[in-house]
């Protein structure tokens, strides 16, 4: 597969070598409650690449995720970041988190919501170093002229940004998100899709995007991992060889519409409960 | 909740405004209605000054005793306060305490939950009894009404705290500490506001518990000692002044609110 140099803002390519894997899970295994939620996963994720995680509720994408980001264990298997374990890498700053929810602090404005994790992770920074990352970050995800407003003075869609805008703020090599905008309406969603690409090539950060929109995983990443349930397991992994940039033209494209119907029916092998597989 | 940003405080004023004038109209037409009702039974049935004094009467004994009454107030509305205050004081040393300490948040929220059930009235006498008849018994009474309110709100406010929020706190390595000062603390002082005003009323029924029991000043001293005398117009005019302190604090309460959390939801009363 051919890949499209991406450079980064500074003129370097962002993209390093596709064997060069930043994140690495071997025979990644997980039991909650006396449920197998994932089984024997492998995965390796390029550094600099956009991955998807795709799957029905229930396949414990959400959990391989959060394996990922050192928020739980693995009860069998190992994953590595970079060489680290992920909650070593969380302490190095080097993962990045958004959820569903933003989850700014309403007490806070945009600006102090950016450098809050921040704050928290690197103490010998000034307030005012805080403040002009928290500002650059903004300025990042388009909400340079929102600095001083409170979360409840923006809609749904900004305060998502914001919540990239924290992630980032800690340069972290990779960044990790569980259904980022799963909560938005269809046109947001889309523009905030298209923005996250454009964050992508301008950072060449490496991105694990959890979803459950076939659209947005095909317009976004580069490789598109499906899961099955029970047990949740990798079953099917698929290359997006669509040429970057994309932007929403891309969905019009005729290979764009045939891997859909190929994810499509990959999904739906997915929803039979495992075994031979 | 649409998508569209929009500014509260502009809009909320201009709807209060309005709101505020129309919903407190007919409230005091009925009043002066009551008022007006009121004098007329008392006056066409003749009815006994001490069965049921006349507005009239409560108005000429709150001018006429207006000095004592001041003086009384005065003395009430300090144990209020500074019970008030007491009662906030230990509340949130008790809330931060059980949810900081795991192992003795355990041991102690049974028994603050065990002790909500005594009848903390009947342990005026025995106040009275320990700390004479001073303000001291006043201010435990009041403690021992009001800061469960405290407590339990500020409890809840902490403990509502996102999971996904604690996940990204713990990615980057917060401490406990942390994460109590700068994510539970704030975010619960919406509720523990609203703990508070529900404290500021019981302090007022504490202070007046307290009096009853034993004292030798205070509105509810003016209380017991005007319906021992017959004075009921006296007792009216107490009463109404115990009423005028009640709403005080309640708004005082209020207004501490909007300082300490203006970016906390408002619920209208409209």
């Amino acid at each position: 597969m051919r890949i499209e140099p991406i450079r980064a803002a500074g003129g370097r390519p962002a993209h390093i070598r596709h064997d060069d894997d930043l994140i690495l899970a071997k025979g990644v295994s997980v039991v909650m409650a006396k449920q197998l939620v994932l089984q024997n996963i492998d995965l390796s994720i390029p550094k600099g690449s956009f991955v998807s995680l795709i799957g029905p509720s229930g396949c414990g994408k959400s959990t391989l995720l959060k394996v990922l980001a050192g928020l739980v264990n693995p009860t069998s298997g190992s994953v590595s970041i970079a060489g680290l374990s992920p909650v070593e890498a969380a302490r190095k700053r080097m993962i990045g988190l958004v959820f569903q929810d933003a989850n700014l602090l309403p007490w806070k404005n945009a600006v102090d919501n950016a450098s809050m994790l921040l704050s928290i992770a690197d103490k010998s920074l000034s307030r005012a170093e805080l403040r002009s990352r928290g500002q650059e970050m903004l300025e990042l995800v388009g909400l340079g002229d929102s600095a001083h407003k409170r979360p409840h003075e923006l809609s749904g869609g900004m305060r998502q940004r914001v919540a990239i805008a924290r992630a980032l703020a800690l340069d972290p090599a990779v960044l990790l998100m569980d259904e980022p905008f799963g909560a938005l309406d269809a046109i947001t969603r889309d523009s905030m899709g298209q923005s996250l690409l454009e964050i992508w090539q301008r950072t060449g950060k490496t991105i694990v995007l959890v979803t459950h929109s076939i659209d947005e995983a095909i317009h976004l990443s580069r490789h598109v991992h499906v899961l099955g349930i029970k047990p949740g397991r990798i079953t099917e992994s698929l290359d997006i060889g669509l040429p970057y940039p994309r932007d929403l033209s891309v969905t019009e494209d005729p290979e764009f519409v045939r891997l859909v119907v190929q994810l499509r029916t990959m999904l739906r092998a997915s929803h039979q409960p495992g075994g031979a597989s | 909740m649409s998508d569209q940003p929009i500014n509260l405080s502009e809009s909320r004023f201009a709807s209060n405004w309005g709101a505020a004038t129309g919903s407190w109209l007919p409230a005091v037409i009925l009043l002066l209605a009551t008022i007006v009702v009121w004098e007329a039974v008392v006056r066409i049935f003749a009815i006994s000054a001490f069965i049921i004094p006349a507005p009239s009467e409560i108005a000429q004994s709150l001018v006429a005793q207006w000095g004592t009454l001041m003086q009384a107030t005065l003395v009430t509305a300090g144990e209020i306060l500074f019970g008030f205050l007491v009662s906030v004081v230990v509340g949130v040393v008790i809330a931060l305490v059980i949810v900081r300490f795991d192992w003795l948040g355990r041991a102690l929220y049974p028994l603050v939950v065990l002790f909500q059930n005594v009848p903390k009235v009947a342990l005026a006498p025995i106040f009275i009894l320990w700390f004479g008849y001073g303000l001291a018994p006043k201010i435990g009474l009041i403690l021992v009404i009001a800061f469960f309110p405290v407590t339990l709100s500020m409890l809840a406010g902490m403990q509502s705290v996102d999971r996904s929020l604690l996940s990204l706190m713990n990615s980057v390595g917060a401490s406990q500490t942390q994460i109590l000062f700068r994510i539970r603390v704030p975010h619960s002082l919406p509720s523990l506001m609203a703990g508070t005003k529900i404290a500021a009323t019981l302090s007022v029924i504490g202070a007046i518990v307290g009096e009853f029991a034993g004292a030798s000043d205070g509105l509810g001293y003016v209380i017991q000692f005007a319906s021992t005398q017959l004075d009921t117009a006296l007792v009216f005019a107490a009463l109404l002044l115990v009423s005028v302190l009640g709403i005080a604090f309640y708004y005082a309460a209020e207004i501490l609110e909007r300082i300490v959390v203006p970016w906390a939801p408002k619920f209208s009363h409209a």
